[in-house]
């Protein structure tokens, strides 16, 4: 997968995930992959309904030592 | 793209850091979302938004408010300001409120989208989902 971008939001809490996201991929063209990096396990469900609202599109997601990572593409 | 209703109206009333927060929250994450957002601020809701009250800390907290302010985190000013910068989120105080109390715009945090009667702010937010804190 070609990311243009990572997003380190680890240790922070809810929605401050969302908000870091929203500012990241404010600044990617159409088409291009964010991906984000949360300790917030809420994350996982949010970050899915925010791509739901916003019509952006949550690749995929994956758990690996209690880092959750997303790959969001942007719309 | 899930059905999401347009706009979004929040009133915040109350002086409990936790209604503050929460209400704040959900204001913030909507406009992010894609809503419109109008946040109305009245009654004792409206002393913690004076730069007085908001530099001592001076809100009601429980368990959970006691727990944010000893942690540091990011306070209901700075989820507003982040729904402002990252979306459609407006911040009004209550011409009412103020006005008994002779507060002025400008001794109020710099959130504030202006003073308007709950006359202008029911015009503004005809058909939004409300939430009151």
């Amino acid at each position: 997968m070609n990311v243009a971008k990572v997003l380190d939001a680890k240790g922070l809490a809810c929605p401050m995930p969302i908000v870091k996201t929203k500012k990241a991929i404010t600044d990617l063209q159409s088409g291009d992959v964010l991906e984000i990096h949360t300790t917030d396990k809420g994350a996982v469900k949010d970050l899915a309904a925010w791509a739901d609202s916003t019509g952006n599109e949550l690749l995929k997601h994956e758990e690996e030592n209690g880092v959750f990572k997303f790959w969001m593409k942007k719309a | 793209m899930e059905q999401q209703a347009p706009s979004l109206a929040v009133i915040l009333l109350s002086e409990d850091l936790e209604k503050l927060h929460a209400g704040a929250l959900v204001g913030s994450v909507a406009s992010m979302s894609g809503m419109t957002v109008n946040v109305f601020v009245t009654m004792n809701a409206l002393k913690s938004f004076r730069k007085d009250s908001f530099e001592n800390a001076d809100f009601i907290t429980g368990t959970i408010g006691k727990e944010m302010l000893a942690k540091k985190i990011p306070l209901f000013d700075s989820l507003l300001q982040e729904g402002k910068d990252m979306g459609e989120l407006n911040i009004y105080g209550c011409a009412l409120a103020m006005d008994i109390m002779d507060w002025q715009e400008e001794d109020m945090i710099d959130v504030f989208d202006g003073v308007i009667g709950v006359t202008k702010f029911l015009g503004m937010t005809q058909g939004a989902t409300v939430i009151t804190m």
